[in-house]
């Protein structure tokens, strides 16, 4: 479209003073404001991250743990070898009465 | 299509397109900030049939905006204020003529004129950012041109040299 007049612009004229107006390039440091955490390698998470716990829940998980791993954790009974067991020769009880 | 291949292709648009509707570079990384968080919180939000992501970004983009001239309206007008220089030959700043003519037009006229000049989306997509008929966007940004001709005619002279 042509200007209709001496105080108006043509298209063409129009765009090319628009065109004038450029904005400025995004800062850099958008990108880590958004998205912190993705831009770290995620093992690198491991060494910072934590949980937070209520304490009775706390308790309670590790009274569990405790009973469930006490199996593998009590000392072990001594036991005897089969061969090592050996007939009594001779019986001798010895009987007790009160008032011995 | 993840947050952050949105963000990487969809960054600097909607950061100019924030510029150029505040003219604050403070303002418009700050809301092209909120704009890709709420994407990160809720991509489900997204609706594929709607339109294109980056429809739907200058949609959020443009929500913001006007949420943001609503709550410092004194501090960062969306609207210009500021009058064309009176001898445009004396200070040759196209640029600056430019900027203050586009903020000086009427809101909705503005950001038709942003998106269409500035970032290519074409009226089907800006009717469905700012949520009327294409009709009326077509009418919004014949008008900001009218008006862009007269305020910007005394530098066709400065803008052939």
């Amino acid at each position: 479209m042509e200007p209709l007049n001496e105080d108006e612009l043509s298209d063409r004229e129009l765009d090319a003073i628009l065109r004038e107006w450029t904005a400025p390039p995004a800062p850099a440091g958008l990108r880590s404001s958004i998205f912190p955490v993705a831009s770290r390698p995620w093992w690198r998470n491991l060494w910072t991250a934590s949980i937070r716990i209520p304490l009775p829940a706390a308790i309670a998980m590790a009274m569990v743990l405790a009973v469930v791993a006490w199996p593998w954790i009590r000392p072990a009974a001594p036991q005897a070898n089969a061969h090592e067991l050996q007939p009594v020769a001779v019986l001798r009880p010895v009987i007790i009465r009160s008032g011995e | 299509m993840t947050p952050e291949k949105a963000f990487d292709e969809y960054h600097q648009a909607v950061y100019s397109f924030l510029y150029r509707l505040t003219r604050r570079e403070d303002i418009a990384e700050d809301i092209t900030q909120e704009c890709f968080l709420a994407l990160v919180r809720a991509p489900e939000r997204f609706d594929r049939a709607r339109g294109t992501m980056k429809t739907y970004l200058f949609s959020i983009a443009r929500n913001l905006a006007l949420k943001h001239y609503r709550d410092y309206r004194r501090e960062a007008p969306l609207e210009g204020e500021a009058e064309p220089a009176a001898d445009p030959r004396a200070t040759l700043e196209l640029r600056s003529a430019a900027a203050e003519a586009v903020a000086a037009l009427p809101q909705l006229q503005q950001e038709a004129l942003i998106l269409f000049a500035y970032e290519g989306v074409t009226l089907e997509e800006i009717a469905g950012i700012v949520g009327a008929e294409v009709g009326t966007v077509k009418s919004r940004l014949h008008r900001a041109r009218e008006a862009l001709r007269r305020t910007l005619a005394p530098y066709r002279k400065v803008g052939k040299e």
